[in-house]
């Protein structure tokens, strides 16, 4: 059952719902009629009952019962389905049209006409019993009238017959009408099939039109659009990240290449040699640890950093920082301050590396004597840690590009440095959404500040 | 102090071999785990290094049969996979230390000597001295040539981490994972910074001169008549 299509099971069932229909059609049908014939049955008999106790009402005793005959019979012996007896007070057949028919003994009725019906052989009978009082006599007589049904057979079997042929026909019939039905009525899905199947990383641009969709694959064929709008930003975003890698390792790699054919090229002085190896150490270094933090960006892509979950108190991260980053800073007579404290729940390592990727960046570009603010802010629902430094105000639609992979805000990059490949920002927001956290950037009037929100964990314990 | 690579491919290895010999070690080279395997159980070594990923027996199998063979020989995994699970299981299975590849062999050779190092008792030294340079560790002050140097405390931090191991050169991230206690790949430009103002102090009308740079390796202390 679970093989079968969709087409298949719909015309199935409204195959079986139609059969139903008409069977319950058919029952009642029967029912109906069997009641119909029923009361007409009782109308012929009350008729003849009522006749009979009129004429029996002339009798002028016993004896002349016969005188009665001929209007007895007029009236009883005409029906070939009816069978008249009627019986004195002492029991003595009186009369009996066509023949005596022995009838199973019932109490008499006395004002409505009770009928019981019995079978004998292939006959059906229904049958009614009155006592009717008779002038002159002490005890009433007994009349007794049977009414031969079995007519009504042949017509129940033909109509069962019919029945069921209609049956067979009703079911093949709309077994066929359902199969059309449901093959036009899924014509949609398979139209949303055939788009689907026809779509490869070239085409991830085509979307299913949900205009003549009906309202129930609506749901189906958006969610099916927003899967392909995220495989494509994916996808985009993939292309754009090889090729970025491309060239990015195509730069150090030249340099390797030319500067390590030149040096060979002659005989030179081992100065020359030494030299070359060791600027060779610095570009192989450099793309060392340009992979890493390619390799953790794609992991971060793929769901794979799993901060631990630690409470962490951040001021003593940023405390730590600061004193990491505190020789740059004196060299450049630039201070660091910190105000401020607040709880994250989150990764040690991670953190550390989130918020020392700001400062590096904000060192970067404060200008020599100038102060870098760090403020650590406890919320009701989140912990925010602005890092904020005095600089070239970044443009804004270059804020939001700042966090992408190989951005660099300052096009003349220092190359000697060897984590300004432009990473470090989307490393910084991937850890940051591990988190669960957002970052954003604003700047203005000389000051840039990047925040970091943390929300809170559930429990209780992270409001410190 | 004896030491056995096994890793499998040769290049890695014998550049291996050759640099660790060259920093004074003996070194025993194999290419797959089973000869790690067999080499370990039958020569004492003072410390192993193995790749993980190897033909025969991976690292983790040579380390779990070392160990069920009651050796306690350290070792160090060189492994180019670098998942949470990994190291884990590494550290689970009695491997004290582990190396992500690419790695500088400035690096390697660093925890390699610490975990040399890790089993000698090294007798509490409050006093240690370069040269004309005197050092008090319980007193943090340090002293040049009768000269009494103002360091902060992390300048002196760092002092005592290059005297300490004096002669070896320390890369920048070990500098920065033992005195600033910086366990990422953080911006080792703050490194050079930190040493170059700890030289201004230490070195800067002094003579001889005491603190070096291995270009692109790291940083040493060392006084020029132990060369």
């Amino acid at each position: 059952m679970n093989r079968l299509s969709l087409t298949a099971r719909i015309s199935l069932m409204f195959m079986v719902a139609v059969m139903a229909v008409a069977a319950i059609g058919a029952l009642s049908f029967k029912l109906l009629t069997q009641h119909h014939f029923q009361s007409l049955d009782h109308h012929t008999l009350a008729e003849k009952l009522d006749a009979t106790e009129r004429i029996l009402g002339q009798l002028n005793g016993i004896d002349n019962f016969e005188v009665l005959r001929p209007q007895l019979t007029a009236l009883l012996g005409g029906h070939r389905d009816l069978t008249a007896i009627i019986s004195g007070a002492d029991g003595r057949v009186l009369f009996a049209e066509p023949q005596l028919i022995d009838a199973p003994g019932r109490p008499p009725a006395r004002d409505t006409v009770q009928t019981w019906a019995w079978r004998d052989g292939a006959h059906e009978y229904e049958g009614t019993i009155r006592h009717i009082a008779v002038p002159y006599e002490t005890k009433p007589f007994t009349v007794t009238l049977i009414l031969d049904v079995s007519e009504h057979v042949p017509f129940f079997e033909k109509l069962q017959q019919w029945f069921w042929a209609g049956l067979l026909i009703s079911g093949v019939v709309s077994a066929a009408l359902g199969w059309m039905m449901a093959r036009s009525g899924l014509r949609p899905l398979r139209r949303v099939t055939a788009v689907a199947a026809s779509i490869s990383t070239r085409s991830l641009k085509e979307r299913i039109p949900t205009e003549p969709v009906p309202s129930d694959l609506q749901q189906l064929v958006s969610s099916f659009n927003g899967m392909l709008d995220r495989l494509d930003d994916g996808f985009v975003r993939l292309s754009n990240f090889s090729a970025d890698i491309a060239h990015e390792l195509r730069t150090p790699l030249t340099n390797l290449m030319i500067h390590t054919e030149v040096v060979l090229s002659k005989k030179r002085n081992i100065e020359d040699y030494e030299e070359n190896l060791h600027s060779n150490l610095d570009e192989l270094k450099r793309m060392s640890r340009m992979i890493e933090d390619m390799l953790f960006l794609a992991k971060s892509d793929n769901g794979l950093i799993i901060p631990q979950q630690q409470n962490l108190a951040i001021e003593q991260i940023v405390e730590r920082l600061l004193a990491y980053y505190e020789p740059v800073a004196a060299e450049r007579n630039i201070k660091l301050k910190l105000a401020g404290s607040g709880i994250v729940q989150g990764d040690v390592l991670m953190l550390h590396r989130a918020i020392s990727n700001l400062l590096s960046n904000a060192l970067r570009f404060t200008p020599d004597g100038e102060t870098i603010r760090v403020t650590v802010r406890s919320g009701d629902e989140s912990t925010d840690i602005a890092v904020e430094n005095p600089g070239e105000p970044i443009p804004v639609d270059q804020q939001e590009k700042l966090f992408d992979r190989f951005y660099r805000g300052d096009p003349a990059r220092r190359e000697g440095s060897t984590t300004n490949v432009g990473l470090g920002l989307a490393i910084t927001r991937s850890i940051v959404e591990a988190h669960r956290g957002s970052i954003w950037c604003s700047s203005e009037l000389g000051r840039t500040v990047f925040h970091m929100e943390f929300p809170h964990p559930n429990c209780s314990d992270g409001a410190g | 102090m004896k030491l056995l690579v096994a890793e499998d491919e040769p290049k890695i290895g014998a550049y291996l071999q050759q640099g660790l010999s060259e920093a004074g070690f003996t070194v025993d080279r194999v290419l797959n785990g089973t000869d790690a395997l067999q080499h370990a159980l039958s020569d004492p070594y003072d410390l192993l290094i193995l790749d993980v990923m190897m033909p025969g027996l991976d690292g983790w199998e040579v380390l779990r049969m070392l160990r069920a063979a009651g050796r306690e020989t350290p070792v160090l995994f060189l492994t180019a996979r670098d998942r949470v699970e990994d190291r884990v299981k590494g550290l689970e299975l009695g491997a004290d230390d582990y190396l992500i590849k690419p790695f500088a062999f400035a690096e390697l050779l660093a925890r390699v000597r610490t975990l040399l190092r890790r089993g000698n008792n090294v007798p509490v030294q409050t006093h240690m001295q370069i040269a004309d340079l005197e050092v008090d560790l319980l007193k943090r002050r340090a002293i040049r040539n009768g000269k009494r140097i103002d360091l902060t405390a992390k300048e002196f931090a760092l002092l005592e981490l290059l005297l300490r191991r004096r002669g070896e050169v320390l890369p920048k991230s070990l500098i920065a994972s033992q005195v600033w206690d910086m366990n990422f790949d953080s911006d080792t430009n703050v490194i050079e910074v930190a040493v170059r103002r700890l030289r201004a102090k230490i070195d800067d009308g002094f003579e001889p001169k005491l603190i070096h740079t291995a270009r692109g390796m790291g940083y040493l202390l060392e006084a020029p008549e132990s060369k």
